[in-house]
């Protein structure tokens, strides 16, 4: 599965964020999504795709930046 | 210091038999129980017990999906309640106003965020799982209830979480009261909630041999205080909060007001953790009826702590006596958990509304399943069935926890 398309059924069933809403240039901010629900996103992905996240990476911003992010991850470490 | 009256303008629950006080109080008239019997799936040995579950509550419809998953089932217990309060007072959620950076939450829990620790343990060493969701430390928080109800109404005054085993809410109601009584805070939301389906909680429980039996028939029956043939206690979970607010600033506002909280008195046993102790209690109870300005003669009616284990009972009843002399023997005592189980932290919250009503509906719920009375728990009037048209002016609510910590809340009538 994509990383957009597992972002966006994260935010569906845990903040009833619509799918359609969850664009690449939309900010993180907009959607809610605090530094604590990143946190849960990223360990979406590290536990689906058993990747170690870096404690230093730098915040994404937009649901793009996140996607270019684990998309990253999981070729370096898939 | 000018003392303020204290009103009592929301009431908010969730019990096993719903959200809506009024019916809360009309099952506990009909003498209907919620216990039933509880079999989890546990491996190698489920859960088998008498309890109380809120089977109807569903987190994510009362608080939204968003919310009920940043919290442990306690915390969504007590918000729940908590926003159920809040409606019934008249209060919009959230308003940017100066006023309310004085308002305040104080709340108690005995076993807080158990179950989300509980689940951290299960997921690392019995699925053995590596990490563990950032959430888990937010849930387990043991003031999660109380930051969240304060975030949810814009709340900036004081936000604090009491535990006292099971006075936990009772004391979080008199601390509160103590606050609006002074001045100090107009609006105080105050209550408990507490899930104790923990699988090592329960577990420990049924250790200290001291948890009612009961089976698939029995379990709703199974509670039963002052009875000779007394068992135990029924754990359950649940949530309950009441709205205090000062009295002019209630009615400026045109609020409905349930009841007036009187007053509070605490005390310590300071002799066993474990074991009661009536002198303990009695100084809880002289010290309510001074501080409402009330003498015994003025109650009319005693919400008991009334748990139904075998030491307990007998010392709570040595108390009223004690207290309360030559009338005791014509005091109205009740102990409600016999239908609604031990909600623990919640449960001082739980039955400070139950007095509430009884006094706004001049009307006594009975101990259910009294039918034999222990003639150690005797010399006070124990109401075995729900008496209605009553004359109530004053009551009061006692709770008194592991520890040898009391609590005693009085209330009165609103004419």
């Amino acid at each position: 599965m994509d990383s957009l398309t597992i972002i966006r059924e994260f935010l569906d069933s845990r903040l009833e964020i619509a799918p359609e809403r969850v664009l690449p240039e939309a900010k993180l901010d907009d959607l809610d999504v605090d530094s604590l629900m990143l946190a849960e996103i990223m360990f979406e992905f590290e536990d689906r795709f058993n990747l170690t996240l870096r404690r230093n990476l730098k915040s994404p911003r937009t649901v793009g930046e996140l996607v270019a992010l684990m998309d990253r991850l999981r070729s370096e470490q898939g | 210091m000018t003392r303020r009256r204290v009103a009592v303008t929301g009431l908010g629950l969730v019990s096993p038999y719903g959200g809506d006080p009024a019916d809360f109080f009309a099952r506990l008239l009909a003498g209907e129980s919620a216990i039933r019997f509880l079999r989890t799936d546990d491996v190698p040995r489920p859960l088998a017990m008498p309890f109380v579950s809120c089977a109807g509550f569903s987190a994510d419809a009362m608080l939204g999906r968003a919310l009920a998953g940043t919290l442990d089932r306690f915390a969504q217990l007590g918000v729940a309640a908590a926003f159920a309060a809040w409606d019934d007072a008249g209060f919009p959620r959230k308003e940017a106003v100066p006023d309310r950076e004085s308002w305040g939450v104080a709340w108690g829990t005995a076993l807080g965020g158990t179950l989300a620790y509980e689940k951290g343990y299960r997921d690392l060493w019995q699925r053995g799982r590596e990490r563990l969701s950032p959430l888990s430390l937010i849930q387990g928080l043991n003031n999660a209830a109380n930051a969240h109800i304060s975030i949810q109404f814009g709340l900036g005054g004081v936000s604090m979480t009491h535990t006292v085993a099971c006075a936990s809410s009772a004391i979080a109601i008199g601390e509160a009261f103590r606050r609006v009584r002074s001045g100090e805070a107009p609006v105080m939301v105050s209550g408990g909630s507490d899930a104790p389906q923990a699988y090592a909680v329960a577990r420990a429980w049924e250790a200290l041999r001291v948890l009612a039996s009961g089976d698939e028939n029995t379990a709703p029956q199974s509670c039963r205080p002052f009875s000779v043939d007394r068992s135990g206690l029924v754990l359950g979970e649940g949530g309950a909060a009441l709205v205090l607010e000062d009295w002019e600033h209630a009615v400026a506002r045109g609020a409905r007001i349930h009841g007036e909280m009187l007053g509070y008195g605490t005390s310590c046993d300071h002799s066993h953790l474990v074991r009661p102790e009536a002198a303990g209690q009695v100084r809880a109870l002289e010290a309510a009826l001074a501080d409402a300005g009330l003498t015994s003669g003025d109650i009319d009616y005693i919400n008991a702590h009334g748990t139904a284990t075998a030491e307990g009972d007998p010392v709570e009843v040595a108390a009223l006596r004690a207290v309360f002399g030559e009338r005791a023997a014509r005091l109205p005592v009740s102990a409600t958990k016999s239908m609604h189980g031990h909600q623990l932290g919640a449960a001082g919250a739980v039955e400070a509304i139950v007095t509430v009503l009884a006094l706004r509906e001049q009307a006594l719920p009975p101990t259910a399943h009294l039918a034999d009375l222990d003639p150690a728990c005797a010399g006070v009037d124990h109401v075995v069935t729900a008496r209605r048209g009553q004359t109530l002016r004053a009551a009061l609510s006692n709770s008194f926890a592991f520890g040898g910590s009391n609590a005693v809340l009085a209330f009165r009538a609103v004419a």
